[in-house]
């Protein structure tokens, strides 16, 4: 019924592989992580735009636990970055 | 075509403009710290206007608080992950850009 | 455990959560609420084992108020950077801020420092103790003022007290 959402999907798909292809060039390691971003953001929108194109529930399922990893792996690095920061803190206090 | 369409057709054309904006600034910007602001700041609300546009189509409420947890979720997601992207960076000496410098 | 009001409150409120949880996940299925309560109470009996309640603290204004704040923000700051990464003339001013925080040590300065790279113009780099390094777009922008307004949004929310620096 909605020509639009396969046209974004498309779209945001042709966004994503740009944006991948200038992150795989680096130039430092730290600008090939935000590939984690992208899917992130991008990857779960695509998803999300594929599921209502086709009224497939699957893929909302999909997307829910993409960003349910990826929020559950930047808060398990968070804990330990902070935890770091913490030791390295009272390592200068002594 | 509905107002309830045209404003779901504005909506996500909107959010695909901001996917465009933070791929741009991707490719334009000079260094790992602005690419940062870029996709975290443009993206993030690029999938809020999709998840506002989709939410108007939504089949059902249970439908629309999923997405709404989607949306919560990838914010998070892209908050914490963007933050140590950044630190790590700086960890390791990555010196940022200034604007007197060459791109 | 001792059952005391906090307990029960925090039972009540984690049941209702997980139960909204599991109808958005389910769609709303009838057939699925057998499976549904059973998986509700596992959850809620983990839940309350894994982070017991504490006296809470969190005002539910100040969460309103720092939603509101943080989705206005987010929406600056999304249309900056869309329009510095569009315009034609490249006008970039990085530079790196040290801001020393407020908040006590805790969750709440890690949250700030996690939510201002969503806020127009910043980026945080590094919270070392106190000490928040924020990386900016625009050296000339206010972003100490800008920063404090958060702080002061998620010590509210938190039911924090600033300190002095």
């Amino acid at each position: 019924m909605n020509t639009l959402l396969p046209i974004l999907a498309v779209f945001l798909l042709g966004n994503l592989l740009v944006a991948l292809l200038r992150v795989a060039r680096g130039p430092t390691p730290a600008d090939r992580l935000l590939a984690a971003l992208l899917f992130g953001t991008t990857g779960v929108a695509i998803l999300l735009l594929l599921a209502f194109a086709t009224a497939s529930a699957a893929l909302l399922d999909a997307a829910l636990v993409f960003a349910l990893l990826a929020a559950i792996s930047g808060a398990a690095f968070a804990q330990r970055a902070w935890r770091e920061e913490q030791a390295e803190a009272a390592h200068d206090d002594d | 075509m509905t107002t309830t369409e045209i404003a779901s057709f504005i909506l996500l054309l909107t959010g695909a403009v901001f996917f465009f904006a933070g791929t741009v600034g991707l490719l334009r910007f000079p260094d790992v710290y602005t690419r940062l602001h870029a996709l975290a700041k443009a993206d993030n609300l690029g999938l809020g206007f999709i998840m506002l546009g989709l939410l108007l189509q939504a089949p059902s409420p249970a439908t629309a608080l999923k997405l709404v947890l989607i949306w919560l979720l990838a914010l998070a997601a892209s908050a914490t992950v963007g933050f140590l992207i950044a630190r790590r960076a700086r960890q390791n000496g990555i010196v940022p850009w200034q604007s007197g410098d060459r791109r | 455990m001792k059952l005391s009001v906090a307990a029960v409150r925090a039972f009540l409120w984690r049941s209702a959560l997980l139960a909204a949880l599991w109808w958005a996940l389910t769609d709303g299925r009838a057939d699925s609420w057998g499976v549904g309560s059973v998986s509700i109470l596992a959850a809620v009996s983990l839940s309350l084992r894994l982070l017991p309640p504490v006296p809470t603290t969190v005002s539910r204004i100040g969460l309103l108020r720092f939603a509101v704040f943080f989705f206005v923000q987010s929406l600056r700051g999304g249309i900056q950077v869309a329009w510095l990464a569009l315009r034609p003339r490249f006008s970039l001013r990085p530079a790196i801020h040290e801001i020393p925080l407020r908040l006590p040590e805790g969750i709440g300065r890690v949250l700030l420092a996690n939510t201002l790279s969503l806020l127009p113009g910043t980026l945080s780099v590094g919270l070392e103790g106190r000490r928040l390094c924020l990386h900016v777009l625009d050296a000339a922008a206010p972003t100490e003022v800008e920063v404090r307004r958060a702080e002061t949004r998620v010590a509210h929310m938190l039911g924090l007290k600033l300190e002095e620096t």
